[in-house]
């Protein structure tokens, strides 16, 4: 288990003391009678390990008395231990073996005290510490279901430009999918399958404690395009100050969460420096971006829509602290001009995020972060925006009835017909003016109280404050340009803003206690969360050209939204530990929340869960050289989610009409409406062989959803105005989740490194309570919609299924067909790892198989004579175009893929001492989305997002129409520690 | 530490606490004086609702307008009606949103509000009676409440006289007495009951120049939508047939289409005109209806007014059809017809005139020369279809009804497989083959391919048509 490498400088000279030496220039301090120890810790690969945990103990004795953290030179230093005596030293840090020094003995202060400790990189992490789900930190061993959790270093490489993107392929179970290219697309995020017909699959994210608005999809007003593009709250989220980020994909490692959970939770743990001499970080990333041309119909689109791109990001991060107290601070300014022609997708994004910790005193100690983002991205029309969108124009052939009206066919045009194109369209993206502006501030504040050996109390208390702003500009020169028609009098601004104030208190309480073989951990806590979502839109009409104020427009109009959530919760955890080797894990939730029916009160999240680590039983003991260890895992839990609020109540719509106030049905109210309740129970292996060469994980689940809400929409004969939500449906999702790593090379100089997950899903809508089917996504029911139907997988694709004679020719259409599911029954990850000494080589990517799309764009082009698109003669010959949305059925593709998301090199130069003041230096090159395998003609990923069931409304993408692809990224990178 | 989570706990509490609901509650509503003023009001909005709902729809399923564009109904122009479209259920939507809006003023609001006026209280019953006529001309049946048996057209009109007896009592406007008494002359002619409409549409006959409007506002997103396809949206939505291109578009703005919102009429003089030569024309009393019709034309029609409108922007490039006629061409109303002039507007020589309330081509010469039962049926049939033009009738002229929807069926136990088929006659052309015509750019002529005034008087027997007769 132990890897040591206690060369003590003293006593004999080594290659690695002197190594240490010279790199590092160790000095022993010393007083009177105290000697201090210094050292440094490094990984195997050799790196510097900042913010290790290295306690002392008088040899023998139990009793820590000192406990530092080394700095980002992996340097550490004891102070007041005395010389002549024994000591033993413990190494402790997340992803490594814990590593000893025993018996050390204090050399008075006029030698040498320098320690060189190597840590081992865990595969295998039962022991690893963490905390999403658990209240307090607690061993992964001790819980019955899986925390992934990602460090920071892992994320440092890749350039992404939001955090979503940044982990696609890094969550084993869970599939992330952008569904555009676009900054600020919804991202479509599930683990365990759609648990929710009515809330968006994406988890809840928390940063260091306080949750963060997540909102994926299109806000209530304006805030991006219903059918075109978000404004994701996601493509904002701070992320370079990450230190780790855990990830529980739902069921009972979510019930803490209690009605907000079902999907899951990421949370992110920001750097709060370390001890030591401070470090600065400085980072260059430098590069190109190209447009994914892959998908496109026409070769000529991309000539006509595209152009090359620039990337840049500055990072310069500070770390540094003393003994009791650390900082870190980053600052990043990233600029991407995008892909799009006139730099309207152009993203710049600057953000500063500072992280503190302190040791107020002996029993309490001190955490806060604060981060501040400012991204702003241009926009360009995407998708159903209706009148003039680029895509549409050139891959949907709506080009022969747009402007001037030209030949569909793109790539049939003579290069005297394409250069007036070429004219046309420039033109109408130029005039484009549409600028979406975020400003985010972030904030946790965390106590630590030990008033008692082996309990903690900590409080939790933060904020997210996030305002949006949406600005639209359509000039009548656009107007007049995109309709052929000229204006004076159309030209509008529309904006809207969205504010959204996200308050979040968490108290809890873990006490630890050991009774004989028996030890126990035992959590009480209670959360509360607050979040205000204040929206305004306001628009005016014939504006002069020029003017981009509502206050010019001739005619302005205002509109107002206002969302209050407030939930509070009490939760106790028991969880009790049997030889440190069988644990049961027992959990209950208590929530509160205004927007329950009168009818319902708290509501209750159970869970209970198992988790026998039976490498540790004796009779395993013989084997340990094949079976490093293993565990057998089983639990049970609930976890909610939240109805929209105040759904419950039956309320009078008031508006102006005609000057008067006027009044007529609002929401038509149920007393008895309550959260959603996803029940799951799962059970799972965990295991790790030749001394975690090859590590394995598989599980499977059950998920049932209880009372899920469906939006209903109202019956016709009740006269009602509006939908309302009624806990009526049940939908159920089950899966196998399989991950592997294995090392089959590690040497000092090379390790070989691959991964895999496989995850299979079975989703369907066991009952929907009677409810007439509605839609998440689409058009009108005729034409075209995924839907939640009983006996049907969530959000599949419903339209008309055409025949066809033996001539070819149309010969009946059933209306509102099972087209295909939208949701995969097969996806994971994959990536490979190769380290030759300082070099490394990484990619990853990502696969799903088993759903379908439709390709909406291929269904305009028939529609509009760009192609025959696969549609027989007969039926053109006789009927030409007409019956085109009556086959829908010939539209549809399997959208089975594998995308490799990133290849990178890294090129660690540590040996710098000859340029003053760095220490050292790594170099990278990194190509973002190289490559896509894709059964469909269009991008499986690029689909309209939807927002059928408003505001955060569930989504399961399925249409590909006029979306943009996300671009290839070819960057390289320079970071330099002082 | 005591002293810190008590602290905590109560900021918890205080703060959880004050959730503020920015929404009226249906209670508070009520509580608070004048409730029918606005409930009133609100009628008149969901009335502008479901007339726009009603009215592009209607043209589009008729030989009126074609849809031109990708937005609204594709199928409506086949004629198709599934049960299962959203267009039919939104129809519905709209019909019953104003039936159970207005029997809740009759029900809860007015009972509670004694400061309600004659003229809101009238509203309200109005708006009750018009949802039944709405009910019984646009569907199969339709139930008149939640999840309710679906009643019969019949049973719709029983419950519209009823409720306009009622609004009659209590209106004091006499223009809108006039209406509300056309309308009963309208229901009449629906249930083919020649006496009562005759009755009622001489009575409100003494009216010149009524005009019931629906009104929009364009800055409370109430926009008139047939406005919006006709003219506002850039491209034009909707084509009218080309025969029928002099009345378009009724509904027009100087530029500003948010504080320049056209009204819809839903009953007007000409009405009570139409249904009186009618019955006159069934009961073989053509003199009578010569007269009647003449005096339509001289008295009322000719007397509307009209607005100057510079129309050149109109491109009819919707797209699905990219032929319609922009120049003055001639038309011939089907392959047998002969040419005729002033049909089809020369859009790009400077204003045309945009007739607001009604309008027609056709002429007291033609009147005079229609000798037969027949020929005035069809006299009156086009004159029905050129003055309620863009209006939202031409659909139950044409003897086609809506089903109930599938979201109502899927609910409602009560709904058969009766109730969820359409009603289109035999005699109306598929494929869209009511707005087809050919266009001989050389000759300059269009050629109608269906006169549907034409192919109703051939099929004059046939039940969903001419209720008089049949």
């Amino acid at each position: 288990m132990m890897l040591v490498m206690k060369q003590v400088f003293a006593g004999r000279t080594t290659r690695w003391g002197w190594c240490l030496l010279l790199l590092l220039g160790l000095q022993v301090q010393a007083h009177a009678q105290d000697a201090a120890v210094t050292g440094s810790v490094i990984s195997e690969k050799g790196d510097f390990l900042q913010g290790v945990n290295v306690q002392a103990r008088k040899a023998g004795s139990a009793a820590v008395i000192a406990s530092v953290v080394t700095d980002e030179k992996g340097l550490f230093m004891i102070k007041q231990l005395a010389a002549g005596t024994k000591y033993d030293f413990t190494f402790s840090s997340v992803g490594y073996e814990n590593n000893f020094y025993r018996n050390y003995l204090v050399k008075p202060a006029a030698q040498k005290n320098s320690l060189l400790i190597k840590l081992k990189e865990k595969n295998n992490q039962l022991d690893e510490v963490v905390v999403t789900g658990q209240g307090i930190g607690i061993s992964k061993r001790r819980i019955a279901t899986n925390v992934t959790s990602i460090k920071g270093t892992e994320l440092e490489q890749l350039p992404s430009g939001r955090l979503d993107q940044l982990l696609q392929s890094k969550l084993p179970n869970a599939q992330i999918r952008l569904t555009g290219g676009q900054a600020g697309a919804t991202s479509i995020i599930r683990a365990r399958g759609v648990t929710s017909a009515f809330v968006n699959s994406t988890p809840i994210i928390y940063i260091d404690g306080v949750r963060l608005d997540n909102l994926n999809t299109v806000a209530a007003l304006g805030g991006g395009s219903a059918q075109g593009s978000a404004i994701s709250s996601i493509a904002d989220i701070p992320m370079d100050n990450i230190e780790t980020i855990e990830y529980i994909n739902g069921g009972a490692a979510t019930t803490l969460y209690g009605s907000d959970a079902a999907n899951g939770v990421i949370q992110i743990i920001t750097k709060k420096g370390s001890g030591g001499k401070t470090a600065v970080t400085a980072e260059v990333q430098l590069g190109a971006e190209r447009s994914t041309n892959d998908f496109l119909h026409f070769k000529r689109t991309a000539d006509l829509l595209f152009q090359n791109g620039l990337f840049q990001k500055y990072h310069v991060a500070v770390n540094g602290g003393k003994d009791k107290s650390g900082f870190s601070f980053s600052m990043n300014y990233m600029n991407s001009s995008g892909v799009q022609i006139y730099d309207q997708n152009n993203n710049r994004k600057i953000d500063f995020s500072s992280g503190y910790r302190a040791a107020l005193t002996d029993k309490l100690t001190y955490e806060n972060s604060f981060t501040y983002v400012n991204n702003k991205y241009k926009r360009n029309r995407n998708g159903n925006q209706g009148g003039y969108t680029g895509l549409w124009f050139a891959e949907s052939g709506s080009s022969s009835i747009t402007g001037p009206r030209f030949n569909p066919n793109l790539d049939s045009l003579s290069d005297a017909d394409f250069a007036k194109m070429k004219d046309y369209v420039n033109e109408a993206e130029r005039l484009q003016d549409n600028q979406i502006t975020v400003n985010r501030f972030t904030t946790s504040q965390v106590f630590k109280y030990t008033p008692i050996k082996k309990m903690v109390i900590k409080a939790t208390g933060g904020i997210d404050y996030r305002v949006m702003r949406d600005m639209m500009v359509q000039t009548n020169q656009y107007l007049t340009h995109t309709t052929g028609t000229y204006t004076n009098n159309r030209g509008n601004i529309s904006n809207s803003e969205r504010k959204y104030m996200g308050l979040t208190f968490e108290l809890n309480g873990q006490y630890s206690w050991n009774i004989n073989d028996f030890s126990f951990v035992s959590t009480i806590g209670g959360q509360f969360f607050r979040n205000e979502d204040n929206q305004v839109a306001y628009s005016g009409t014939n504006v002069r050209d020029g003017s981009r104020l509502v206050s010019d427009a001739a005619v302005r109009t205002a509109n107002d939204y206002y969302l209050e959530v407030v939930n509070y919760g009490i939760y106790v955890l028991q969880n009790i530990g049997y030889k440190n080797r069988f644990f049961l894990d027992l959990g209950l939730r208590g929530d509160g929340n205004p927007a329950f029916g009168k009818n319902i009160g708290v509501q209750y999240y159970p869970k209970a869960g198992m988790s026998w680590v039976f490498s540790s039983e004796p009779w395993m003991e013989g084997i340990h050289n094949v079976v490093s260890s293993a565990r057998l895992r089983a639990s049970y839990g609930l976890a909610g989610n939240l109805p929209m609020a105040w759904a419950n109540q039956r309320t009078i719509k008031l508006d102006g009409f005609g000057g008067e106030q006027t009044a007529y049905f609002g929401q038509p109210g149920n007393n008895d409406l309550g959260p959603e309740k996803t029940q799951t129970a799962e059970g799972g292996i965990d295991l790790s062989f030749l001394k975690d060469r090859i590590t394995f994980s598989a599980g499977y689940y059950r998920a049932v959803t209880n009372r899920a809400l469906f939006s209903v929409p109202p019956t016709p004969s009740s006269g009602e105005m509006q939908n309302q939500q009624f806990n009526v449906g049940k939908i159920l999702n089950r899966g196998w989740e399989f991950h592997t790593t294995v090392v089959p090379v590690k040497t000092n100089d090379v390790t070989l490194s691959a991964n895999l997950s496989v995850n299979t899903l079975y989703n369907t809508v066991l009952s929907s309570g009677g409810v007439a089917p509605f839609n998440l996504n689409g058009f009108s029911a005729r034409t075209l919609q995924t839907v939640v139907q009983q006996g049907y997988s969530v959000g599949f694709l419903r339209g008309n299924y055409g025949t066809f004679d033996a001539n070819g020719v149309l010969s009946s259409t059933v209306a509102q067909s099972y087209l295909g599911t939208t949701i995969p029954d097969l996806f994971g990850s994959m990536g490979l790892n190769f380290r030759y000494r300082n070099l490394s080589l990484f990619a990853n990517a990502d696969y799903q198989k088993g759903a379908v799309a439709s390709d909406w764009d291929s269904q305009f082009r028939f529609n509009y004579g760009a192609g025959t698109e696969g549609i027989p003669q007969g039926e053109i010959d006789k009927n030409k175009r007409a019956n085109w949305l009556s086959f829908t059925n010939m539209f549809v593709h399997k959208t089975d893929f594998i995308k490799v998301r990133t290849i990178g090199v890294t090129w660690g130069l540590k040996k710098l001492s000859a340029i003053p003041g760095i220490q050292n230096m790594v170099i990278g090159f990194t190509v973002s989305n190289p490559f896509n395998f894709a059964a469909s003609p269009f991008d499986p990923e690029a689909t309209i997002s939807g927002s059928a069931q408003g505001q955060g409304g569930a989504t399961t993408g399925g249409i590909s129409y006029a979306t943009y692809s996300a671009p290839r990224q070819f960057v390289g990178s320079v970071r330099v520690n002082f | 530490m005591k002293r810190y989570i008590i602290a905590g706990l109560l900021g918890v509490s205080v703060l959880s606490s004050c959730v503020k609901n920015p929404n009226l509650t249906e209670e508070a509503y009520l509580s608070k004086p004048d409730a029918a003023k606005s409930w009133a009001q609100g009628l008149r909005r969901q009335l502008a609702l479901t007339m726009n709902g009603i009215v592009v729809n209607v043209e589009i399923a008729s030989d009126n307008y074609f849809n031109n564009y990708t937005q609204y109904s594709k199928v409506f122009d086949v004629p198709q009606m599934d049960y299962t479209d959203v267009d039919v259920n939104n129809i519905q939507l709209l019909v019953q949103r104003l039936r159970a809006a207005a029997e809740y003023g009759m029900n809860t609001i007015l009972p509670g509000d004694a400061s309600a006026t004659a003229t809101d209280r009238a509203l309200i019953i109005f708006s009750r009676a018009y949802a039944h006529i709405l009910s019984g001309e646009l569907f199969v049946a339709l139930p008149a409440s939640t999840n309710g048996v679906a009643l019969t057209p019949q049973e719709h009109y029983a419950k519209a006289l009823e409720f306009l007896d009622e609004a009659l009592a209590v209106e004091t406007d006499a223009v809108k007495k006039t209406a509300y008494t056309v309308l009963k002359a309208r229901v009449y002619y629906n249930l083919g009951d020649a006496a009562n409409a005759e009755k009622f549409a001489l009575e409100a006959a003494a009216s010149k120049d009524m005009l019931f409007n629906v009104a929009f506002d364009g800055q409370n997103a109430v926009s008139n939508e047939m406005q919006t396809a006709v003219f506002t949206s850039l491209p034009n939505r909707l084509a009218p047939l080309p025969r029928l291109d002099f009345l378009d578009p009724k509904y027009s703005d100087n530029g500003v289409p948010a504080t320049e919102q056209r009204p819809v009429a839903i009953v007007k003089a000409e009405e009570a005109r139409l249904i009186l030569a009618e019955v006159q024309v069934s009961a073989s009393r053509l003199a009578e209806a010569r007269t009647t019709l003449k005096n339509l034309l001289s008295e009322v029609v000719n007397a509307r007014p009209y607005t100057l409108l510079d129309d050149s922007r109109e491109t009819r490039n919707g797209g699905n059809r990219n032929d319609y006629p922009l120049v003055a061409v001639q038309v011939k109303f089907d392959a047998a017809d002969s040419l005729r002039s002033n049909y089809v507007i020369n859009r790009k020589g400077g204003t045309m005139r945009s007739y607001t309330v009604s309008a027609t081509r056709v002429t007291a010469a033609e009147i005079d020369a229609a000798a037969t039962q027949d020929a005035l049926l069809y006299l009156v049939y086009r004159l029905r279809q050129e003055i309620f033009f863009a209006e939202g009738r031409r659909m139950t002229d044409l003897g086609i009804k809506m089903p109930v929807s599938q979201t109502e069926q899927l609910n409602n136990r009560n709904i058969t497989d009766a109730h969820i088929k359409p009603q289109i006659p035999a005699f109306i052309p598929v494929n869209r083959g009511m707005d087809d015509f050919t266009y001989d750019k050389t000759a300059g002529v269009v050629t109608i391919t269906y006169d549907m005034n034409k192919v109703m008087v051939q099929n004059k027997s046939a039940k969903e048509i001419f209720p008089f007769i049949n």
